[in-house]
């Protein structure tokens, strides 16, 4: 075969039209992973609420990978430890952003982290679903993609309000909480609230959590008169030792209030177990035993499921494992449904949710709401008598 | 009320005065404040409930664990946060090099021990109401500690070499005294103390990380108030707060409790710089 100038000349030029056109591109954004960015704080001393949705995520994820993925895609989980500190959840926060290019992300699980990262996630549009109580974390003008699936600090008050004033019918209440921030802004708030509905608030104070002996605070509350003592603080030493008081008093007088009434660790600090009788906490329907020791049969359904999965449940709270699988569910269903990882389809499917039936609760968003989770779910617990992360319905509950 | 007032009083005032005695014994064979006094006595109620509690061993066992564990940490401490700084004590860095080894160790609490209170067991199980052994226990400790602290000063060589060195350092060399050593020794010693305080105030004040800031700050009042190196006036310094501070309690209650004992302090202190038992100090000119 001759080769001719002529003939190189086409054939270069024929090459360079061939690789001008572009190959059809492999059909990737379809098949890739499903890229959930969680902000956790697996180690330090806030690390329990992570242990227990942990559980629940990586369940779901398993669970729907197993069943092949949503449309065919994996999910594929991007884990940060936050060690609870703010500034590292700003960090990790950027970085599944902008390097990990996640597509939605779960968490942070405390407020204090929330509050920190929630701007940066909504400058970047990023779909964000968290557990987070403090009211201001949910705004849907400033932030859009910020959905809370858990009940804020305001629902958590009207539970308690509707308890005291309703159930259990007592109309002199004292008010206390711890002086760090959360108790100074929780016990102004519950006392506008009981006052508003007509309530008398005989008593009102916050009390230094390192204060080695109550009695004087307890010795006012019932000098005052008080028929109920609502807590609000997240320490247990405090609430212990004034429990120890109370029986020291020979005073039945009940207490009501945040969920850390109900904490395993009063169990060591009671000097007797029947001081923390006739405490009643926050706690939710879904998770709470009836007087026969029987869930809801969504959650019944739930239990059998994880005990099947040889998921624990003796040594965290069944809340936090199912608001961990609902998280992982509403994001793999919105991608679903809306047919891509595209940021504004997850957001406006989530916002079309009515009622939508999750483990833990059913969760309603809309444009103008993004508090997901209904008040009426949110119950009072019988604070000593966890069991397998459930705890029983107070008394009054029909 | 008055009854409660006291048993409570005297119980968190004896703890204070022993953090006093903490802080006066590392301070009177180095000149400094160091600021670890609070965190040993914290560690006191900390390694009690862990040696005697978690892991099962006898109280008598576990009370002198605490104290060997304390002694090393007060021994660490004139290491790293006391020797280097000994040359420039007029620039006060003692300050940040104490206040940085309390935190260091506020931290390690918290994070291997936890964040919440964690109980305390019953180390006799004597007495209820106000004569409950969580009351009378740290105010017994507190006087058998000063008359440990009373013979070891008075009848015994060492703690005359303790006093020699409190007295005049420079002195105490030039007639051949082991300064150094002793003041390892004096830290140990106040680990000790520490110790003592912690654990003999564990079942009023829990085992709890955050303590340490708090005896830091309650224990400094009454040394303060009782002058600088003066042990009785840190014991008389610390049962007063004790007791002002619990009547403070049931009088004005909450954060005003804390308020109304730190106006007090300011007052004294304007009233008598030098503490209430302290001397005014000579200055060679």
């Amino acid at each position: 075969m001759v080769i001719s100038r002529r003939g190189v000349l086409f054939g270069s030029a024929g090459a360079l039209g061939a690789a001008s056109f572009s190959f059809p591109a492999p059909a990737i954004a379809g098949s890739e992973p499903i890229r959930i960015g969680c902000l956790a704080a697996i180690t330090g001393p806030a690390s329990a609420p992570t242990q227990g949705f942990n559980r629940g995520v990586n369940f779901a994820v398993d669970a729907i990978n197993g069943a092949g993925g949503v449309k065919g895609r994996k999910i594929e989980l991007v884990m940060r430890d936050t060690q609870g500190d703010p500034s590292k959840a700003v960090n990790a926060t950027q970085e599944l952003i902008s390097q990990q290019k996640v597509h939605a992300i779960w968490g942070p699980l405390n407020s204090g982290e929330a509050l920190a990262t929630t701007p940066i996630m909504a400058r970047a549009k990023i779909p964000n679903i968290h557990p987070c109580v403090v009211e201001t974390l949910i705004d849907t003008s400033k932030f859009p993609n910020a959905f809370r699936m858990a009940p804020s600090n305001s629902q958590w008050d009207d539970a308690v309000r509707n308890y005291c004033l309703n159930i259990l019918k007592v109309r002199k209440l004292a008010v206390i909480g711890d002086t760090t921030g959360y108790g100074v802004t929780a016990v102004g708030a519950s006392v506008a609230a009981f006052k508003k509905d007509g309530a008398e608030v005989v008593y009102q104070a916050n009390i230094d959590a390192t204060q080695p002996d109550m009695t004087p605070d307890m010795l006012r509350m019932k000098n005052a008169g008080t028929e109920a003592i609502v807590v609000w603080t997240v320490s247990t030493g405090m609430e212990a030792l004034m429990f120890n008081v109370r029986a020291a008093m020979n005073w039945d007088v009940p207490f009501v209030g945040h969920p850390s009434l109900s904490s395993g660790e009063i169990a060591g600090l009671v000097e007797k177990p029947e001081n923390w009788k006739k405490v009643y906490a926050i706690g939710y329907k879904s998770c709470s035993y009836d007087g026969s020791g029987k869930l809801p049969p969504r959650s019944e359904e739930l239990v059998a499921r994880l005990t099947k999965g040889n998921i624990a449940l003796n040594d965290t709270l069944l809340w936090w494992v199912a608001g961990g699988i609902d998280v992982i569910e509403l994001f793999a269903k919105a991608i679903e449904v809306s047919g891509s990882t595209d940021a504004q389809g997850i957001i406006a499917h989530l916002n079309t949710l009515n009622k939508y039936p999750g483990y833990f609760g059913d969760y309603t968003f809309t444009p103008a709401q993004h508090n997901g989770y209904p008040t009426d779910e949110v119950v009072m617990s019988e604070a000593s008598t966890a069991k397998n992360g459930t705890f029983a319905l107070a008394p009054g509950y029909s | 009320m008055l009854a409660s007032i006291i048993a409570a009083g005297l119980a968190s005032g004896a703890i204070y005065a022993l953090v006093g005695v903490t802080y006066n014994t590392m301070f009177s064979t180095s000149r400094v404040m160091s600021f670890t006094a609070g965190q040993l006595a914290m560690l006191g109620g900390v390694f009690g409930s862990m040696f005697t509690l978690k892991l099962g061993m006898p109280v008598v066992a576990g009370f002198l664990l605490t104290l060997v564990c304390c002694a090393i940490i007060g021994i660490i401490t004139e290491f790293i946060a006391v020797r280097p700084v000994l040359k420039s004590l007029d620039q006060h860095l003692y300050v940040l090099s104490t206040l940085a080894v309390a935190l260091m160790i506020q931290q390690v609490a918290a994070i291997k021990w936890g964040t919440e209170p964690q109980p305390f067991p019953r180390l006799i199980g004597l007495g209820s109401g106000i004569w409950d052994e969580k009351f009378w226990l740290p105010v017994v400790a507190c006087a058998l500690t000063i008359l440990g602290l009373e013979y070891l000063y008075r009848r015994t060589l060492v703690g005359r070499a303790f006093l020699a060195i409190a007295e005049d350092n420079f002195a105490a060399r030039a007639l051949g005294l082991p300064e150094r050593n002793l003041r390892i020794a004096s830290y140990a010693l106040a680990g000790i103390i520490g110790g003592i305080a912690g654990f003999s105030g564990g079942e009023l004040l829990l085992a709890f990380f955050a303590n340490g800031a708090l005896l830091n700050f309650y224990g400094f009042v009454p040394v303060a108030l009782g002058g600088l190196g003066n042990n009785r006036g840190a014991i008389v310094g610390g049962l007063a707060l004790g007791l002002f501070q619990q009547a403070a309690n049931f009088l004005v209650g909450g954060i005003f409790s804390s308020v109304a004992v730190f106006t007090l302090f300011i007052v004294v202190l304007l009233a008598a710089p030098q503490g209430l038992f302290g001397g005014a100090s000579a200055r060679r000119v």
